[in-house]
């Protein structure tokens, strides 16, 4: 194969056209950020940038990248540029530009003519039996490039000509009203062209062929992975941003500035006063807080810690070390993921069946702690049983044969060396049910906006008596709140229920940041272990 | 027995003599007073579950029996307690599934009674849950339709996976083959965080920027659409598609992929033609969980929809949000009694049972590849 294509190892003369595809990708790039910009107004259809209306700006930029694709695909086709193209585009890329344009076709036949539905059809059929023909029947560089430039070119005429000019409004005619307007349509249709033109121009630039669907495909994946980013970290921005104010409210340090605390018999005032996570929500403060919503996700997650973590290690040590490979633990394995995927909501309405009914009837934090717990349980099972089962079986062999019980193997050499995977997967776990509504919703939610005094104590709430049930904890048995069901309750109450909350908007931000804190916390801690555990086994 | 085939009797009559064979023995090899242990734990172990499903005060007492006998056999009999510790955990384990099973479908028995329809005579029970098309609990007539909220769950599915499957498997693609080290670092956490975002924040910036802003940019009466709460369910469903097809690639044998390169092909072109048809299954997988999560999400689609069951007009018609099965029971347990709370809960067993499916199917799925990968386990 090696004298098949004759093709220059330096290809000096390419150097300009590849610069041509290069800027073209640029171009895409730029019209791309610029349709985004405009999607969520931060620049409006409307808004002049240097002296051109923003419609025509992306108009003529979507004409000349669309040319310039196609002059590109062209040159190459007649020879001036020198490229490596397949025979044909493949059938993946045919059907897709098929796709586009028959959705080109019906939408101008029906909306911009105004044909019946015999005529969209007709229209339709034509245009993506055309894109498809012209994408699939010639040479890559041209199967490639054409439908993606002609796509690009016309949309951009139809900006320019003010067919979908600025006031353009569909109104779909649904019972349910509905419709799409300038503000929205054109930037949408502005990136998704810019998005085509960028693949092709990528592909343009590899020289078509494998290399060139490579990085065509390489650029598509790229601003994939870059895009989820951008979504996490804007999400995380936009939650600190609006939350700091609120969570800081009043923030003071100082001797004494703080609440009164009692610790092993002696009293004294805290050095810091933070009201927002020191105070509950009552008429008379200055700055409302979440305190027993704080505390409520404390125990909540203590509680199912407690529960599930035992019971989830057991199980795993059992079906790794004890039970034979097998029916048994194919069954147990079943039932740990099916629990795993089983809806948050199921988890609730099952503590709704079950536990309310035989913990006092009513709402109460132990329940919620269970129901977290059940939730748990999987998990805990899950990321065991995947480091137990890391423990190489040469540790095991050892410890036999040194003479010692299964159980004494187990318990210092399996245990200890799972250890790290074990945590990592607890933290990771805790971190998700920290975080969990819809389970405490329907099975300890308490008020809407707790004040301070009903923060839990479930230490304080022991009570031992002689008769049944011996010991009792009222502490334990009451409806609470959570930081999840906190915010929950603030979307979803009413005005009068939140009355005594003056700025409910920096408060629900507020409280969104704190769970956002405790929850990402507990993953930053769970994500650091792995990674000082890690980078330890490997320098050893 | 005579029901059977000849050889599945003698099958399962040599297991269970093999089985009685195993159980004598063990009771012949262990210490008395290590058995009575046991036994004792077991019992009392047993009666407190008992209890506590009759709702007993009583329950502590063989609670405290139960922790006592480990206690002491834990001291004298260590290796065997904690066999049987263990035991007992992952029964319970697989209890927890049994009773979630037993006490969802329980509660929604009485309205499947009450939704029977006859048809031809046979009684089918729960048909009328399904063929009517209006929710109407409280004023007659008395209808627990869950039409709509299928239809909502199912549009806002689809709208999900239509984000979370190309986007999350390109992800994976991209963490497992392509990312440079230092870059897959940084966006494999990121995911990982991205999935622990609680639902109820994503659902609170959902409820008040991205539903006002839909309400603008659609001209929509009222706040609340499918198309957005499934954009937004999706992205929470992405990591989940993203680590299980991520792993599903990591699986491929680097021996495939280096001979494919070898013979001189891209990057690509490997990807597209060795790695991903071979990972074809364990991707599809993970889109599997991934339509799982979509369909569970529940605090998402509580807030951001409107809470008012019925079907969108026309069908399709995604710019208005009604409800979904789980903002159904999010959003009206609080005061739902009797036939009501017992309709929800058959919104619970649909959802219960759907994801359940999709589970095991996806298992089975990966449990086909991992034997066609690795040959026999």
């Amino acid at each position: 194969m090696a004298g098949a294509t004759k093709s220059e190892l330096v290809s000096e003369d390419t150097s300009d056209t590849e610069a041509v595809a290069a800027g073209a990708v640029g171009l895409a790039a730029v019209l791309f950020a610029l349709s985004l910009a405009a999607m969520f107004e931060l620049v409006t259809v409307t808004d002049p940038i240097a002296g051109v209306p923003m419609v025509a700006l992306l108009g003529g930029l979507l004409v000349l990248l669309g040319l310039a694709v196609i002059g590109f695909g062209v040159g190459s086709r007649l020879g001036y540029v020198a490229t490596n193209p397949r025979p044909t585009a493949g059938l993946v890329a045919s059907g897709a530009f098929a796709l586009i344009w028959f959705v080109v076709g019906g939408l101008v036949a029906s909306q911009t003519l105004g044909l019946g539905t015999a005529g969209w059809v007709v229209a339709s059929l034509v245009a993506g039996g055309a894109a498809f023909a012209v994408s699939a029947v010639p040479r890559e560089d041209i199967g490639s490039t054409l439908p993606a430039g002609a796509r690009a070119a016309f949309a951009g005429i139809v900006f320019l000509t003010g067919v979908i000019g600025p006031s353009w409004v569909w109104d779909l005619g649904w019972e349910q009203q509905a419709s799409f307007n300038a503000e929205f349509t054109i930037p949408i249709l502005t990136a998704f062209c810019s998005l085509l033109v960028g693949w092709a121009a990528a592909k343009a630039y590899g020289g078509f062929g494998a290399r060139g669907r490579h990085i065509g495909a390489y650029v598509l994946v790229y601003l994939n992975a870059l895009s989820i980013i951008a979504v996490l970290f804007l999400l995380v921005a936009f939650t600190v941003l609006k939350g700091l104010p609120g969570l800081f409210n009043s923030l003071a340090f100082g001797a004494g500035v703080g609440p009164e605390v009692t610790l092993v018999g002696v009293t004294f005032s805290l050095p810091v006063s933070w009201p927002f996570v020191m105070n509950g929500v009552a008429l008379l403060n200055d700055v409302n807080g979440v305190l027993p919503a704080i505390a409520g996700t404390i125990w909540l997650v203590i509680g199912a810690v407690l529960f599930a973590v035992p019971l989830g290690v057991g199980a795993a040590v059992f079906i790794t070390e004890y039970a034979d490979r097998g029916r048994f633990t194919q069954v147990v394995e079943i039932a740990t993921n099916g629990l795993w995927s089983t809806p948050s909501i199921v988890f609730g309405l099952f503590g709704l069946a079950f536990l309310v009914p035989r913990l006092g009837n009513k709402k109460s934090l132990l329940a919620g702690m269970l129901t977290l717990g059940f939730m748990l349980l999987p998990l805990v099972v899950i990321t065991s049983r995947e480091s137990m089962l890391a423990v190489p079986d040469e540790y095991r062999d050892a410890s036999a044969a040194l003479g010692v019980t299964k159980w004494q193997t187990i318990r210092s050499i399996v245990l200890p060396a799972a250890l790290p995977g074990i945590l990592t997967g607890i933290i990771l776990g805790v971190g998700r049910i920290a975080g969990e509504t819809a389970p405490i919703l329907l099975t300890m939610s308490g008020s809407v906006a707790p004040p301070g005094s009903q923060t839990v104590d479930v230490v304080g709430g022991f009570q031992f008596s002689l008769a049944p049930p011996f010991v009792t904890n009222p502490e334990l048995m009451r409806a609470t709140s959570a930081l999840p069901y906190q915010l929950y309750s603030l979307i979803t109450a009413g005005v009068g229920q939140s009355s005594n909350i003056g700025a409910i908007d920096e408060f629900r931000w507020a409280t969104a940041l704190i769970l956002l804190v405790v929850v990402l916390g507990f993953y930053a801690v769970g994500i650091a272990t792995r990674y000082y555990f890690r980078s330890k086994l490997q320098h050893e | 027995m005579n029901v059977l085939p000849n050889s599945d009797g003698a099958g399962l009559r040599a297991a269970a003599r093999r089985g009685l064979r195993r159980g004598r023995d063990f009771v012949d090899e262990t210490p008395p007073d290590a058995l009575v242990t046991v036994t004792v734990a077991a019992v009392s172990l047993l009666a407190a579950f008992a209890g506590f499903l009759a709702a007993s005060s009583l329950t502590a007492v063989p609670f405290a029996v139960f922790l006592v006998a480990t206690g002491y056999g834990w001291l004298r009999h260590q290796e065997l307690t904690a066999r049987v510790l263990t035991l007992t955990t992952t029964v319970s384990t697989i209890l927890v599934l049994g009773l979630i099973l037993v006490f969802i479908f329980a509660e929604a028995w009485p309205t499947v009674q009450y939704a029977t329809v006859n048809v031809f005579g046979v009684p089918i029970p729960g048909l009328r849950l399904f063929i009517e098309t209006r929710w109407s609990p409280v004023t007659p007539p008395i209808q627990y339709s869950l039409v709509p909220m299928i239809h909502g769950t199912v549009l806002v599915t689809i709208i999900a996976t239509a984000v979370a499957a190309p986007l999350g498997v390109a992800a994976a693609l991209f963490l497992s083959e392509i990312a440079p080290k230092t870059v897959r670092e940084v966006v494999k956490p990121g995911v990982e965080i991205l999935a622990g975002i609680p639902s109820i924040v994503y659902g609170f910036i959902g409820f008040t920027i991205l539903s006002p802003w839909a309400a603008d940019q659609f001209d929509i009466v009222g706040q609340g659409t499918y198309l957005f709460v499934g954009i937004v369910v999706g992205l929470m469903a992405l990591p989940t598609v993203v680590s299980v097809a991520e792993d599903a690639l990591n699986s491929i044998p680097e021996s495939m992929k280096s001979g494919s390169l070898a013979l001189g092909t891209t990057d690509w072109q490997t990807m597209t033609s060795i790695t991903l048809p071979a990972a074809f299954s364990g991707v599809s997988a993970a889109v599997l969980l991934g339509v799982g999560r979509a369909i569970g999400e529940t605090m998402a689609a509580t807030v951001m929809l409107r809470g008012s069951p019925g079907l969108t007009k026309p069908l399709y018609n995604v710019f208005y949000g009604n409800d979904t099965l789980t903002s159904l029971i999010a959003a009206n347990y609080g005061d739902a009694d009797g036939l009501q709370l017992s309709a929800l809960f058959v919104a619970g067993v649909i959802l219960f049972v759907t994801v359940l499916f999709l589970s095991i199917g996806s298992q089975y799925i990966e449990a086909r590849m991992r034997q066609k990968l690795g040959g026999a386990d």
